[in-house]
């Protein structure tokens, strides 16, 4: 089964083309890098699916179940770590998993030991009590990071989830997901941090200019002794200044 | 799938306790301003006034008084909590949330009224020391608190999606609400104006709203009851209808 099936995606914003007719799919328990530039259309494709935008064209499912139409149920399976800060800013942190674990209809009890069980794991306990907006740079992604993990979901979508964030929270973030998806959980990653892609993501796409430019296992890419990054670069039409 | 329960609840009682959180802004403030109103109308001037309707002044102004500042109270809660999660983003939170449209509505709404119950109570609670304070028939003062604040709740979603800065999420509370509210009988009966006035009173919504809560606060009635839960009535649902609509569209709540 797929666990995020795209087809003939298009979302534009006004005249501008921010997705262009794109199709991928994810299959369940993978671990799926997805590149591109700044502006691509990584974001885009990523609120699409998880119904921050609206989209003009094509249909989404996530196991089988329409994000539209039946974008409760879809919802339900996501957990999403986005980009840009999306927290209430004057919330504290155990208050704001506790909610939005809520929001997921989690019974009491079993938020009180889920947000503890987040605290403890990603270090915030000491934070618990501390407003989103005086937290450090790396601690936010961490409270946003355990949000996104706070109802168990299937597929969890991480934007660039290690920017910002110290090199020991990166590798302990990077041994974690990896138990997550030797669980069972489906990953859907970007990161601008090749190296991070190349060493947890199974297969990867890469989007360019809104079209979906390569999309393959990540072997296909490290053939002959090739990096990533090389081969990101020479797809994308990317430069590298040395001087 | 059936309703998310425990998601609706976690959305108003997330939305109350920021009225909680800033209780000086959401709660003292339409406290005092009924204070100082209650005191400068109702004591001061009031007490060189005759009887009104059959009661003193006082009293009469008081359920004016009291409504005002629930509508004012439920038009702020919701439009300033929509258009700050828009703004600061953090509306994703529920846009990703297994919630659905209507449960986001309900949530937001919900909170808005308890905010206005809270308000109406208190200014309840700081007429019974001017001896203005009574109610008639509480349950039909419960109706028409919650669903005149329903109305505005309901308001306060559509400005909150359409507002795009802070001038216009405040623009309507100066030049509507305030006059609307005023002109709705807050601070005299009916009877006092011109005769032409007094049939362009009848088409102004407020004034049903004023005179209902007035009825069942102190049992002066001047406009006809069943067409003011018509108009309340009707107002929920038509209102209703249309920010589900918004909300189910994603009119500049999704990108």
């Amino acid at each position: 089964m797929k666990a995020i099936e795209i087809k003939h995606l298009t979302k534009k914003y006004g005249k501008q083309v921010a997705v262009d007719n794109i199709s991928l799919s994810v299959d369940k328990g993978e671990f799926f890098g997805f590149l591109g530039p700044n502006g691509a259309g990584k974001t885009t494709t990523i609120k699409c699916i998880t119904g921050i935008a609206t989209f003009d064209e094509g249909n989404i499912t996530l196991f089988d179940t329409d994000v539209v139409k039946d974008y409760r149920e879809a919802r339900q399976r996501i957990g999403l770590s986005p980009q840009e800060f999306n927290i209430d800013f004057f919330g504290v942190t155990h208050k704001v998993l506790d909610y939005v674990a809520g929001y997921y209809g989690l019974h009491k009890e079993k938020r009180k030991e889920r947000v503890e069980e987040l605290l403890e794991q990603f270090e915030l306990q000491d934070h618990r009590n501390k407003p989103f907006n005086t937290l450090s740079g790396g601690l936010k992604r961490r409270v946003t990071l355990a949000r996104a993990m706070v109802h168990d979901p299937d597929i969890l979508i991480l934007d660039e989830p290690t920017a910002g964030v110290d090199v020991e929270l990166r590798h302990d973030l990077w041994k974690h997901l990896r138990r997550l998806n030797e669980c069972g959980k489906t990953i859907f990653l970007t990161s601008h941090y090749l190296e991070e892609v190349e060493m947890l993501c199974n297969r990867v796409a890469i989007i360019n200019h809104g079209k979906i430019v390569a999309d393959k296992p990540k072997e296909d890419y490290l053939k002959n002794g090739r990096k990533l990054e090389d081969m990101y670069l020479e797809i994308t039409g990317g430069k590298v200044n040395y001087n | 799938m059936s309703i998310n329960w425990i998601g609706l609840y976690t959305l108003t009682k997330r939305e109350v306790n920021r009225t909680f959180r800033v209780a000086i802004q959401t709660l003292v403030t339409p406290w005092i301003t009924a204070l100082l109103y209650i005191f400068i109308f109702g004591e001061v001037v009031g007490s060189r006034i005759d009887l009104i309707a059959g009661v003193p002044y006082i009293q009469f102004v008081l359920p004016g008084i009291l409504m005002m500042n629930v509508i004012m109270g439920s038009f702020i809660a919701s439009s300033n909590a929509l258009y700050f999660k828009r703004f600061l983003h953090d509306i994703e939170e529920i846009l990703v949330a297994p919630l659905s449209y209507m449960e986001m509505i309900i949530g937001f709404v919900a909170a808005a009224v308890i905010r206005s119950l809270v308000i109406g109570l208190g200014i309840y609670v700081i007429a019974l020391f001017f001896g203005g304070a009574s109610i008639i028939n509480f349950w039909l003062f419960v109706f028409y608190v919650v669903s005149v604040s329903a109305i505005f709740a309901l308001l306060g979603l559509i400005v909150g999606l359409w507002a795009k800065g802070f001038e216009q999420l405040n623009v309507w509370n100066t030049f509507a609400i305030t006059p609307l509210a005023f002109l709705g009988g807050v601070f005299y009966s009916i009877e006092m104006l011109p005769e032409n006035a007094q049939i362009v009173a009848l088409w102004n919504p407020f004034f049903y709203f004023i005179d209902g809560v007035r009825y069942s606060m102190i049992g002066i009635q001047e406009a006809s009851a069943l067409v003011g839960f018509v108009i309340i009535l009707g107002l929920i649902v038509l209102l209703g209808a249309l920010v589900w609509y918004l909300f189910k569209i994603g009119w500049r709540l999704r990108e």
